[in-house]
C-alpha cells in the first residue's frame, strides 16, 4: 500500500519537474535575438511594506529609460534601447538572490541595478560577483556593501556612516553660528540593520566632536506605540534628539513628541521615514522646524534639478525624492558607461564604470561629478540637510545647510522653538 | 510627574490591545480556532473606517454605526464560505489545523488585496483630536488614545453583558462550552458559529475607529497588533472576555513601564518572558477555564 | 501478484533515482537549477516539521528558531574559528537538540492552541534577541545587519562552490535521508506512540505511553533535522538575515503551509507540499512579480486558501483516493 502511494507521489514529482524544466527552456528561446536591445534588470521591493519605495524607484528608472530612448538610445552601439526587467524582492534576502539568479542567467541581462534595502544588496550583489556581471546600487547605503573587495559592484549612493558625519558636521556648525553649546545627544532607532549601522557611526563621530550621547534607545520596527521612548526622551533631555526610523514610526515620533512638548534645541532625521513624502500628511505640522539629512532636494540649487523633477511630478503626480532621484540619474550613469564600453560585454562594461568621470547631463541633479573610487564606490556622494518649515503657509522641506547649495533666500530656525510655535 | 503619565499611556495602550484581542477570544473560546486572520481583518476595518472618515468627514467613532454592521457582514461570510466547509471536514480531528492554516491564507489574500486595491501608502484619518492632549490633573496623554481607553471599556462592557443578557449571547455561550450539549437543546450551532465570527470581526471595528485618529493606515498594518492580541487573549485566558482587557493592560503597562528602564526592544522581550511564565505557572491564563479546550 | 508489484515499484524507484540524478545535465541553467534545489530544501524542511507537528500533531509555530540555531552556530563556528560547515553543523544540531529541549521541557504540557501560541511567543522573542545581538565572546552574530559568510571559492571543505550542482546534490542526498528518516519514525514504536498521542493524549498517557519523553524525542529530532536545513540554507546563501533565517513569515509557517497542504502526518505529503508550493510561489513570482503590487501574493494566498477548502487532509488524501479506485479497477 505504502509502496504505491510513493509511485505515484514520485511519478507526479516527476512530471513537476520536467513541466518545470519544460517551462524553463520554452521561456529562454525568445527575447534575446534583438540585437538593438539592451536588456538590464532592477530588483526592488515591490510587494510587502516597502512596496511604495520600490514603486518610485520603479518610475523614476522608466521615465530615465524612455527619455534615452527617445533620444536616440546607445548611439556607440547603433542606438541600441535600452529594456528594463523588474523583479520583486519582497524585502526579502533569499528572493532577491533567486531574482539575481534569474535575471543573470534566465534573463540574460548585461547589468543589474537596485534594490532599495541594504539587507537585500548585501547577498544579491555577492550573486553578480560571482557570474562576474555589473551590478550598479543606486540606493543601499550599508558601509559594508562596497568593502568586501568586490570588482563588478558600483555604488552610487553615499556610505550610511558618510550621513551620521554630516549630522555631526552640522550640528558642531549650527552650535557656534548661533552660539548654543550643545553638549549631549539622544540617539532614537529602529532596531534594524539600518538604525545599527547608524549607531555605529553616530558613536565614533559624536565623541570625536566633543558630544556624549547620553540615550541610546532601539526601538522594533512598526511600534504600536512610541509614547514610552518619548517620554523617556523627555526625562533625560538631551540637548539634540537625532533619529533614524521609516515612515510609520517617525510620524508616530513626531506626533507624539509634539503631544508631549518636548522640546531639544534641535531633532534631525536621517532620511528613510523623514524623507518619505507621506511623512508630512502624517506627522501635520508637528513636522515643522524638524531637520533632516538628505542626498537631494526638490529646492537644492543643483543643475536640471527643478525641470527634471517637474517632469517627473507631471508624469506621476507627486514630485521625486533623494532614492527616486539617484535611480534616475543612476540611469544616466549606466547610459554613459554603455556609450562609452560601445558593448554590453561584463569586462568592458565594468572598464567603463571604472572610468567614469561624468560631469554633464541630467545626472548632475544628483551630483557635478560622478566617478568611482577602486571598490566602486562613488566618490563625494554630496549630502544636504534640509528643514521642514512653513512657506506662505505651507509645509515645505527646505534646504538649509550647505550654504552653497541652500535654497535661496532661507533661513534657518536654530534652536528648535517648539511643537506649534 | 512624568510617571504618572507613562502608567496613563500604558493603560489607555494596553485597553486598546485588550479590544483588539476581545474578537480573537471569542472566536477561540466559541469554536477552537485560533484566527490568523484577525489582523488582516482589522486592517480591513481600519481601511474602511478611513476611507468612509475621508469621504464624509464625520467624526470616526461614530462611524462605528457604519463599519460595524459591514464587518459583522465580511466575518459571517467569511465563517460560512471558507470555514465551515473545513470545519465540517474536519470535524472528526481533534486539532482543526487545516482551519487555522486557511485563516493564515486568508490573511495574506485579504492583506495583498489590499495593497492591490489601495496601494501601499501609509494614511492617517487627522481629526481635530488627532495631536491634542488632555491633562488630567499633573498627568498629560493624548487624546484620540484617552478616548480609546474609554471606549474599549464601554464596548468591552457592553459585549459583556451582550453574551449575558441577550439570546443570541446566552447561545453563543452555550454553543462555547458544549456544542454537543447546546445542538441538543436546539441551537442552531452552525449558524450561532457564523454570527460569533462574525460578531469578533464586527468588534474590530471598535477597535479600528479608536486607533485611525492617532494610528496609520497601511495593508501590513494588522501584523503590528496581530502577535500582541495573541499574548493578550491567552495571558487572559482563552475565551475570557474580562481577561482580554486585562491582559492588554497588563502588555500596555509593561511597554509602557518597562521602556523607562530598558531598551524599548528588551520590553518586547520582557513581553514575551512574562507571557510564557504565566503560561507555564498557569497554563489557562489568567481567567481561563481549567478544561481541555 | 505481491512480487510483481515489487518489481515494478522497484523499476520505478531507481528510474526516478535516475532522473533525479541527471536533473544537473538537464537543467544547465543555474537559476532553474536553483528553484529546484529551493523547492528540495523546503520539502525538507516540510518533512523535518512533520515529525513534531505531523506526527505528534504539535504545531509549533517557530521553527525557524532551528533552522536559525542551525545557520547560526554554523557560520559562526567557521568565520571565527575556520571549522568545516560539515563538522559545524552537527554542533549546530546538537545546539537545536538542547534547545528543543529547553524549550519542550515548559512546553510540553500545553495542549493544542497554548502550545502553537507558545511557540509563536518564543520565537518572536528569539527574533529580537538575534537582531539585538552584536557579538557574544570573540565570535561575530551581526544583530540586525545579518551575518555574512567568509567566502573562500570553490572548496568541499568549506561547503562552498561556484557551481549549483554540488548544493543540488546535497539537498538532494539530505532530502531522502530525511524521507527515510521519516519512514522509520512512523513505523516505529516512537511513530505509534506519537500517533496515539496525537489522537487522545490522555487516553494514551492512561495506557501507559509516556507522553513527555516521546514528545521531546519527536522536538529533538525535528529540531536536528530543521537545523540541518538551516545549515543548508546559510551555505546556499551566504548571508543571514534575522528575520529571513528566523522570521514567521519567511520560515515558520512556511513549513506548516507546506506539510498541510500536502498532508500532515504522511511521509510523503510534506515533499509534496513543499515541492509544489514552492515551485507555485517561484512561478507566480516569475510571470506576475513586478506587475500589479501585491498580485502574486494574492494569487498565492487564494491558491492555498482553495488548496485547503477543497482538501483539508492535504494534497496526499488525492493520491490515495486515486489509487483505491486504480486497485478496485485492477480487481
Amino acid at each position: 500500500m505504502k509502496k504505491k502511494s510513493g509511485k505515484i507521489v514520485s511519478l507526479l514529482l516527476t512530471a513537476v519537474m520536467v513541466l518545470t524544466l519544460g517551462a524553463g527552456c520554452g521561456g529562454q528561446g525568445g527575447g534575446s535575438e534583438d540585437a538593438k536591445e539592451i536588456k538590464m534588470g532592477t530588483i526592488l521591493p515591490l510587494s510587502g511594506s516597502q512596496a511604495p519605495l520600490g514603486k518610485i524607484g520603479q518610475q523614476a528608472r522608466d521615465m530615465a529609460i524612455e527619455e534615452i530612448n527617445a533620444a536616440g538610445g546607445i548611439e556607440s552601439m547603433g542606438g541600441a534601447k535600452i529594456k528594463m526587467v523588474y523583479a520583486d524582492s519582497k524585502g526579502d534576502p533569499a528572493t532577491g538572490v533567486s531574482e539575481a539568479e534569474r535575471l543573470i542567467t534566465q534573463e540574460e541581462v548585461a547589468l543589474i541595478t537596485g534594490c532599495y534595502q541594504s539587507g537585500v544588496a548585501m547577498p544579491s550583489t555577492e550573486v553578480a560577483e560571482r557570474y562576474q556581471i555589473p551590478y550598479f546600487v543606486d540606493v543601499p547605503s550599508e558601509d559594508q556593501i562596497t568593502e568586501r573587495g568586490f570588482k563588478y559592484i558600483f555604488r552610487l549612493a553615499e556610505k550610511t556612516s558618510w550621513r551620521n558625519r554630516a549630522q555631526t558636521e552640522f550640528i558642531t556648525s549650527m552650535a557656534q553660528k548661533y552660539n548654543t553649546p550643545v553638549k549631549t545627544v539622544g540617539l532614537i532607532y529602529e532596531n534594524t540593520a539600518w538604525g545599527q549601522g547608524a549607531v555605529r557611526a553616530w558613536e565614533k563621530y559624536l565623541p570625536e566632536a566633543g558630544l556624549e550621547i547620553v540615550m541610546k534607545e532601539p526601538y522594533p520596527a512598526n511600534s504600536s506605540d512610541l509614547t514610552p521612548v518619548v517620554l523617556k526622551a523627555k526625562k533625560l533631555n538631551p540637548d539634540i534628539i537625532m533619529m533614524v526610523s521609516y515612515v510609520s514610526d517617525a510620524a508616530l515620533l513626531t506626533k507624539t513628541f509634539a503631544e508631549h512638548q518636548v522640546k531639544p534645541l534641535a531633532f534631525i532625521g536621517t532620511s528613510g521615514g523623514f524623507a518619505d513624502p507621506t511623512y508630512y500628511d502624517l506627522a501635520g505640522d508637528a513636522s515643522e522646524n524638524f531637520f533632516d539629512i538628505s542626498t537631494w532636494e526638490p529646492d537644492v540649487n543643483r543643475p536640471n534639478s527643478q525641470e527634471i523633477n517637474k517632469r517627473f511630478q507631471e508624469k506621476y503626480g507627486y514630485a521625486m525624492n533623494a532614492e527616486a532621484v539617484k535611480a534616475y540619474a543612476g540611469m544616466y550613469v549606466i547610459k554613459d558607461a554603455l556609450e562609452k564600453a560601445g558593448s554590453t560585454e561584463p569586462d568592458k562594461l565594468r572598464e567603463a564604470f571604472v572610468a567614469t568621470d561624468l560631469q554633464s547631463g541630467p545626472a548632475q541633479m544628483y551630483a557635478s561629478q560622478t566617478k568611482f573610487d577602486e571598490t566602486g564606490q562613488m566618490i563625494n556622494a554630496p549630502l544636504v540637510i534640509c528643514q521642514y518649515q512653513k512657506v506662505n503657509g505651507k509645509m515645505e522641506r527646505v534646504t538649509v545647510w550647505p550654504e552653497k547649495e541652500a535654497r535661496v533666500g532661507s533661513q534657518i530656525v536654530w534652536p528648535y522653538p517648539g511643537a506649534g510655535n | 510627574m512624568g510617571f504618572l503619565s507613562v502608567v496613563a499611556n500604558g493603560l489607555s495602550m494596553g485597553a486598546i490591545y485588550g479590544l483588539i484581542a476581545l474578537g480573537l477570544t471569542l472566536i477561540f473560546g466559541i469554536m477552537r480556532i485560533i484566527n490568523f486572520a484577525q489582523g488582516a481583518l482589522l486592517m480591513l476595518s481600519m481601511m474602511v473606517s478611513y476611507w468612509l472618515w475621508a469621504a464624509t468627514g464625520i467624526n470616526p467613532y461614530i462611524l462605528v454605526i457604519i463599519v460595524g454592521p459591514i464587518m459583522f457582514a465580511v466575518g459571517y461570510i467569511c465563517e460560512r464560505c471558507l470555514i465551515k466547509p473545513v470545519l465540517d471536514e474536519q470535524k472528526d480531528v481533534r486539532e482543526p489545523v487545516a482551519v487555522l492554516l486557511l485563516t493564515a491564507a486568508l490573511a495574506i489574500v485579504l492583506e495583498n488585496a489590499a495593497l492591490m486595491v489601495f496601494g501601499a501608502d501609509y494614511v492617517m484619518a487627522k481629526t481635530s483630536f488627532s495631536t491634542s492632549t488632555i491633562a488630567l490633573g499633573p498627568v498629560t496623554v493624548s487624546a484620540a488614545r484617552f478616548y480609546g481607553l474609554i471606549i474599549a471599556l464601554l464596548a468591552a462592557g457592553i459585549f459583556y453583558l451582550f453574551l449575558h443578557r441577550t439570546q443570541v449571547g446566552c447561545n453563543i455561550r452555550a454553543t462555547g462550552q458544549d456544542r454537543n450539549a447546546a445542538a441538543l437543546m436546539g441551537i442552531d450551532v452552525p449558524k450561532t458559529y457564523a454570527i460569533a465570527f462574525g460578531i469578533g470581526t464586527a468588534l474590530l471595528s471598535v477597535a479600528a475607529v479608536v486607533l485611525i485618529p492617532f494610528y496609520y493606515v497601511h495593508p501590513s498594518v494588522g501584523a503590528v497588533f496581530m502577535t500582541k492580541a495573541f499574548i493578550v487573549v491567552v495571558l487572559g485566558g482563552l475565551g475570557s472576555i474580562p481577561g482580554a482587557v486585562l491582559g492588554g493592560v497588563i502588555i500596555g503597562l509593561i511597554e509602557s513601564i518597562g521602556a523607562q528602564y530598558m531598551a524599548a526592544t528588551l520590553t518586547a522581550m520582557l513581553v514575551y518572558l512574562v507571557f510564557l511564565l504565566v503560561l507555564f505557572v498557569k497554563p489557562t491564563g489568567i481567567f481561563g477555564s481549567p478544561y481541555d479546550w | 501478484m505481491i512480487e510483481k508489484n515489487n518489481k515494478k515499484t522497484i523499476i520505478l524507484w531507481a528510474g526516478l533515482a535516475v532522473i533525479l540524478l541527471l536533473i544537473p545535465m538537464f537543467v544547465t541553467k543555474p537559476y532553474f537549477l536553483h528553484v529546484i534545489i529551493m523547492c528540495l530544501l523546503w520539502a525538507y524542511l516540510a518533512t523535518s516539521w512533520n515529525i513534531i507537528g505531523g506526527f505528534a500533531g504539535q504545531l509549533s509555530l517557530g521553527h525557524g528558531i532551528y533552522t536559525a540555531v542551525g545557520a547560526y552556530v554554523t557560520v559562526m563556528l567557521f568565520n571565527t574559528l575556520g571549522l568545516s560547515p560539515w563538522l559545524g553543523m552537527f554542533i549546530a544540531g546538537a545546539v537545536a537538540v538542547l534547545i528543543s529541549l529547553v524549550i519542550g521541557f515548559p512546553t510540553f504540557g500545553l495542549r493544542g492552541a497554548y502550545y502553537a501560541l507558545a511557540t509563536v511567543a518564543i520565537s518572536e522573542g528569539v527574533i529580537v534577541l538575534i537582531n539585538s545581538i552584536g557579538d557574544v565572546g570573540k565570535f561575530h552574530v551581526g544583530g540586525a545587519e545579518g551575518l555574512i559568510l567568509k567566502t573562500v571559492g570553490n572548496s568541499w571543505a568549506a561547503f562552498q562552490f561556484s557551481s549549483k550542482v554540488p548544493y543540488y546534490y546535497i539537498i538532494l542526498i539530505l532530502l531522502v535521508l530525511g524521507i527515510i528518516a521519516a519512514k522509520k519514525i512512523k513505523d516505529s514504536r516512537l511513530g505509534y506512540y506519537l500517533v496515539a498521542l496525537r489522537e487522545d493524549e490522555d487516553a494514551a498517557a492512561a495506557i501507559g505511553i509516556n507522553v513527555r519523553n516521546n514528545k521531546l524525542i519527536a522536538g529533538a529530532i525535528s529540531a536536528f533535522m530543521t537545523a540541518l536545513g538551516g545549515v543548508f540554507y546559510a551555505m546556499l546563501i551566504r548571508y543571514l538575515e534575522p528575520n529571513a533565517v528566523a522570521g514567521a513569515v519567511s520560515m515558520s509557517t512556511q513549513m506548516v503551509f507546506m506539510t498541510i497542504v500536502g498532508g500532515a502526518g504522511t511521509v510523503f505529503g510534506p515533499v509534496i507540499g513543499g515541492i509544489l508550493l514552492s515551485l507555485v510561489s517561484e512561478f507566480i513570482r516569475f510571470y506576475l512579480g513586478g506587475q500589479l503590487m501585491g498580485l502574486h501574493l494574492f494569487v498565492y494566498g487564494l491558491i492555498v486558501l482553495i488548496i485547503i477548502i477543497k482538501q483539508p487532509s492535504g494534497i496526499i488524501a488525492l493520491f490515495d483516493k486515486l489509487k483505491e479506485r486504480l486497485s478496485r479497477e485492477q480487481h
